[in-house]
């Protein structure tokens, strides 16, 4: 038992904690007399989130929802990555690209929300748009320490070895920064998620943030909690399955066991 | 042959207060020979071997191997570096096929090449390890294996077994002249072991350091083979000698006010 306990404390701690604060919830609802229009509860939330999968009607709302994230997402990668790069690589681009990408990360940057449905409109191009450029400096930020912690001697090496400056960038470079991206990729997730959801609030007639708004407007707490747990779903999901590429990439980060 | 020609050499820029590393060094490594550049850290020993590789440009001062001036690294040599410096997502036998790549080998016999490099340092079995899963002295034969798999015709190896432990290290210095031995290659050792100079070297080069420049040039004749009786070879009168009259001038020099 007790070795039981020592080799599963974290787990089972957490999932006790996970336990507990569930039953409270429920027990708050069910006999402390908490209106249920207020909390809802662990399970009248369970219930509903599996009839919206059931009867299809979550479908649209997801799909749109996941079109957004995924297109503003991928075009944080595909822009982020190379700038990240040159910024690590070039004094001159990371000088000029500086003040900008300081900018974005200390700027609330849903404030662009408006400027950019005036310029896209209310379709999915300005969500889009709002996800991209909420997440795309945690992208670049990462790439460019990601690249820049690389150790140079393995670049004097490579030099050495009679390496070009493009053999050095695929070999050298892009696999030792790999790491560093993957992480910025995941913590780019969580934004690309409160940019959807806030861009869907202000302006949009489907969507899960869109579909959150709604249900509140209609006291249908339950509702809200589901779309709730499927964004905060979504996000845990995604950041495991990032952690364990980046586990899978870079054994040397994470062991130094010899077998 | 590699002809160094009144190398001198400056950290910093033009407009900063540059320190002086290398002042006025010239010197000639005979080919098939085994040299030592033995001094004190901060006399440019390193430096001099990164200039004869081509990674640094001199101040001023040219290298020429076999004729031709160096201005940047070439096929015909190969560092062993201190640090070891192998890729950490590469295994042992992928770092030393990206070496072969680099050198333009065809791909069709880096595998072959990359493994007979690997059972000549006795690593043949690690060939799939990563470098986080080997120990610093098998590190260190992956990085002669990698550097003698390109075939160079100049080793160039900088302090390679400075940071290995001592008993590591007499195992690899007398392993390194077993590997040599039939060989007619021309090695180029950075050192500032006294000891490890003497035994491995037909000449050490002894340098002073603030700036770096050359002290004596001093030929070491010990018989051929000495890994067959290392021990004996070191507790002989010669190499006690060789050892003494080094480590005089080398504490002579330490002892002057700079």
């Amino acid at each position: 038992m007790a070795a039981f306990w020592s080799a599963h404390r974290t787990a089972l701690t957490r999932t006790a904690a996970v336990v507990v604060f569930l039953f409270v919830w429920e027990a708050a609802v069910r006999w402390g007399g908490v209106s249920p229009l207020f909390l809802s509860s662990p399970s009248a939330v369970t219930v509903r989130l599996i009839k919206v999968f059931a009867n299809g009607s979550i479908w649209p709302s997801l799909l749109a929802t996941a079109n957004v994230a995924a297109w503003g997402a991928f075009l944080a990668i595909v822009v982020g990555v190379p700038v990240g790069m040159a910024m690590g690589r070039s004094k001159l681009v990371r000088d000029t690209l500086e003040p900008f990408i300081m900018a974005m990360a200390s700027a609330p940057i849903v404030a662009f929300l408006p400027l950019l449905i005036i310029w896209l409109g209310i379709g999915p191009t300005s969500k889009i748009a709002l996800v991209f450029v909420g997440s795309v400096f945690v992208v670049i930020v990462n790439t460019e320490s990601g690249v820049r912690q690389i150790d140079p001697r393995l670049i004097e090496t490579a030099r050495s070895f009679t390496a070009s400056e493009f053999e050095i960038l695929i070999n050298i470079v892009v696999p030792g920064a790999l790491p560093f991206m993957i992480a910025g990729v995941r913590l780019a997730i969580a934004r690309v998620l409160i940019m959807v959801v806030v861009a869907e609030f202000y302006a949009a007639t489907v969507g899960i943030g869109y579909l959150i708004f709604q249900a509140g407007s209609q006291y249908d707490t339950t509702l809200v909690f589901v779309g709730v747990v499927i964004l905060a779903g979504t996000g845990v999901i995604c950041n495991a399955a990032l952690r364990a590429l980046e586990r899978h990439i870079a054994p040397w980060m994470h062991t130094d066991i010899a077998p | 042959m590699i002809e160094v020609r009144n190398v001198t050499h400056r950290f910093g820029g033009a407009n900063k207060p540059s320190l002086p590393v290398l002042d006025d060094v010239s010197l000639t490594v005979a080919p098939g020979t085994f040299v030592s550049l033995l001094g004190p850290s901060g006399c440019g020993k390193t430096t001099l071997l990164r200039i004869m590789d081509g990674l640094v440009q001199p101040t001023s001062g040219q290298i020429f191997i076999d004729g031709s001036q160096v201005r940047k690294p070439g096929r015909d040599r190969a560092m062993v570096f201190q640090e070891f410096n192998l890729l950490p997502w590469r295994t042992a036998l992928h770092n030393i096929e990206f070496a072969l790549k680099l050198h333009g080998v065809p791909a069709s016999e880096r595998r072959g090449r990359a493994i007979e490099a690997l059972r000549r340092v006795g690593l043949e079995k690690f060939a799939g390890f990563y470098p986080h899963q080997l120990s610093g002295g098998m590190k260190q034969r992956v990085g002669l294996a990698r550097a003698l798999s390109t075939n160079p015709r100049y080793l160039l190896m900088d302090e390679p077994f400075g940071a290995l432990d001592p008993l590591v290290r007499e195992v690899m210095q007398i392993d390194l002249l077993k590997l040599l031995d039939a060989e007619q290659r021309t090695i180029v050792f950075v050192t500032h072991s006294v000891d490890e100079a003497v035994f491995l070297s037909d000449r050490v080069i002894i340098f002073r350091a603030h700036p770096g420049a050359i002290l004596k040039t001093l030929d070491i004749d010990l018989p051929p083979r000495r890994f067959e009786n290392d021990e004996e070879i070191k507790a002989s009168p010669a190499f006690v000698s060789y050892r003494n009259m080094i480590w005089h001038l080398l504490k002579e020099q330490l002892r002057q006010p700079a």
